[in-house]
């Protein structure tokens, strides 16, 4: 006999739930058997304001965007005004960015660590590895003066150098991490619960991955080796030597083995890029903020978050504000047709699970 | 092959099945840029997708040219395998802005066009989940439009706070509070 469908509302109080958005499910028993994104709880018209103040007033928002890793969505915004204008970015500012923006994949998959394995029931991950992150929030605290908006990838380059011993610190939080990560491995990876919650569970098919424009440790977890870090590469990255891993199965387990071992790469990164930084100049100084106008012209850059891609399309009429700004987060197709589409069929349970590992993030889809 | 020349024959395959407003590459830019009608559009969105290899929807742009009366859409393609950029442009009347529904090509576009929908009053013939996206109750004209404006709207609807109806600056309160002169440094960014 077919069990009465009822509609439970997941969010946007709830604790499973990543960020500020609800999803209304049609179940029945415990089996979803429709699932609907609801936002609007977030929308704070950051693309508006953008477009009544000057291109600095303007990057001091863009980071906004993103709570757990807001240097991505600078330097994505930073890049598209630079090429429009064809501002050259110093070379040890590039080596500089890159640096912090693996940082701050660092301090997102140390996050989303908490989360994923926090929806399994495992809480004792996300004390150690939330904790672990400070050290991250530390390093931003003395490069840039702010532990998590940091505003410090702008035009032309980035706002401070190095302070005295700092670069030895990164080397030294980074030898920490690695040192860490076997108790991570231990806690959560080799634990049979978060196993068997993971495998399996949130299949991500082929045909969904090209229909919903599906990126990120998403893709690369159903077997596809893609990453704009080294398909449309920006920054020093093609300078740099690091793997891109892949795993096949496609569900919960696979994207989390390959979120696992991109912090590695991250680690091999940021040392790759201490040892070849240049010395030299770090900002190619923009006008005055007032006065800055920059060509008519429209760009799009693109970054690879840990989320996965995000793009800034960036549109000047060639006055001292931006015509238009407008970005594509991850999670814009991840959290909206991708999610209602993967929790069809899923248990209740396994909505948190599905939903820290597809990379939700509210604030990308209402900006 | 070089990119130029990669998209010389992208352009060329383009051009044998459709009519192009304007077309331009920006070889430096990795990215071949077209402008075409409405009409046209979801037909080269198609073509470009399933003949030739650009299966990524890297985002859809949109712009309120409020001067020349028109919408601009503008869908970023990407080719894996090739690994270059196609731009398909369009516009629409800023008056009337129509346009067939296109999320059988991508269903990740059917976000946008709830969006859009919303935020810039673009009715997509066919579009399915038109229920509301950001916006709840709302009755006004869409928010994005360049002519609506934020802060008129916020100050004829929402109230002031009790006790906030003077609007003061929040350090000249608390000069005020505390009997101490505002130093100088701070005295530019006040509101007298």
């Amino acid at each position: 006999m077919r069990e009465k469908a009822t509609t439970l509302y997941l969010g946007p109080q709830h604790p499973g739930i990543t960020g500020n958005m609800m999803v209304r499910l049609k179940v029945e028993g415990d089996t979803i058997v429709k699932a609907t994104t609801e936002v609007g709880y977030l929308h704070r018209a950051f693309e508006k304001l953008a477009e009544k103040r000057n291109w600095l007033q303007t990057f001091t928002l863009m980071c906004r965007f993103c709570v757990p890793e807001p240097d991505p969505m600078e330097e994505s915004y930073s890049r598209a005004v630079e090429a429009i204008e064809g501002r050259i970015v110093p070379e040890r500012a590039k080596y500089i960015r890159v640096m912090m923006l693996e940082l701050a994949r660092i301090g997102s998959l140390l996050l989303w660590h908490a989360g994923q394995a926090g929806s399994t029931g495992l809480y004792t991950v996300g004390q150690w590895t939330v904790g672990d992150r400070n050290y991250i929030l530390d390093l931003f605290e003395e490069l840039t003066g702010a532990r998590i908006y940091h505003m410090y990838i702008w035009p032309g380059g980035v706002r401070r150098d190095f302070p005295e011993g700092f670069a030895d610190k990164v080397l030294k939080t980074m030898d920490y991490l690695e040192g860490r990560l076997k108790d991570y491995d231990n806690l959560m990876f080799e634990n049979s619960i978060f196993q068997k919650r993971t495998q399996g569970v949130g299949y991500v098919s082929p045909k969904q991955i090209i229909e919903r424009g599906v990126v990120g440790p998403v893709l690369r977890g159903a077997g596809i080796r893609s990453d704009i870090r080294i398909d449309d590469p920006y920054e020093v990255y093609d300078k740099l030597d690091f793997k891109i891993p892949t795993e096949t199965s496609s569900d919960i387990w696979g994207r989390a083995l390959v979120r696992r071992e991109e912090l590695r790469q991250s680690i091999r990164i940021i040392r790759q890029v201490i040892e070849k930084m240049p010395e030299g100049a770090i900002y190619n100084k923009v006008p005055n903020p007032q006065k800055w106008t920059i060509p008519p012209g429209d760009a799009l850059a693109r970054t690879e978050s840990s989320r996965g891609e995000i793009g800034f399309y960036v549109v000047s009429d060639g006055s001292n504000k931006p015509r238009r700004v407008h970005l594509r987060g991850a999670a814009y197709v991840h959290a909206m047709t991708l999610l209602e589409d993967v929790l069809v069929g899923q248990n209740i349970s396994d909505v948190s699970t599905i939903m820290n590992s597809l990379g939700t993030c509210a604030p990308e889809i209402e900006r | 092959m070089d990119k130029g020349k990669r998209f010389d024959t992208i352009r060329a395959r383009i051009k044998e099945n459709f009519v192009l407003s304007q077309d331009k590459i920006y070889a430096d830019k990795n990215r071949l840029d077209i402008s075409v009608s409405k009409q046209r559009t979801p037909a080269i969105l198609f073509f470009c997708k399933e003949q030739l290899g650009f299966i990524h929807l890297m985002h859809v742009g949109i712009v309120d040219w409020i001067e020349d009366g028109t919408l601009e859409l503008v869908f970023m393609l990407w080719s894996p395998t090739e690994k270059l950029r196609v731009y398909i442009r369009t516009r629409l009347n800023r008056e009337n802005p129509v346009m067939e529904n296109m999320d059988m090509i991508w269903p990740q576009l059917n976000t946008y066009e709830r969006e859009f929908k919303e935020m810039y009053g673009i009715d997509f013939k066919g579009l399915i989940a038109a229920e509301e996206f950001l916006l709840e109750d709302w009755d006004g004209p869409p928010p994005m439009l360049r002519d609506f404006d934020t802060e008129a709207y916020a100050q004829e609807v929402f109230h002031t706070r009790p006790g906030r109806e003077d609007a003061q600056d929040v350090r000249e309160a608390i000069i005020k509070r505390s009997q101490e002169e505002i130093p100088d440094f701070a005295k530019k960014y006040s509101r007298q």
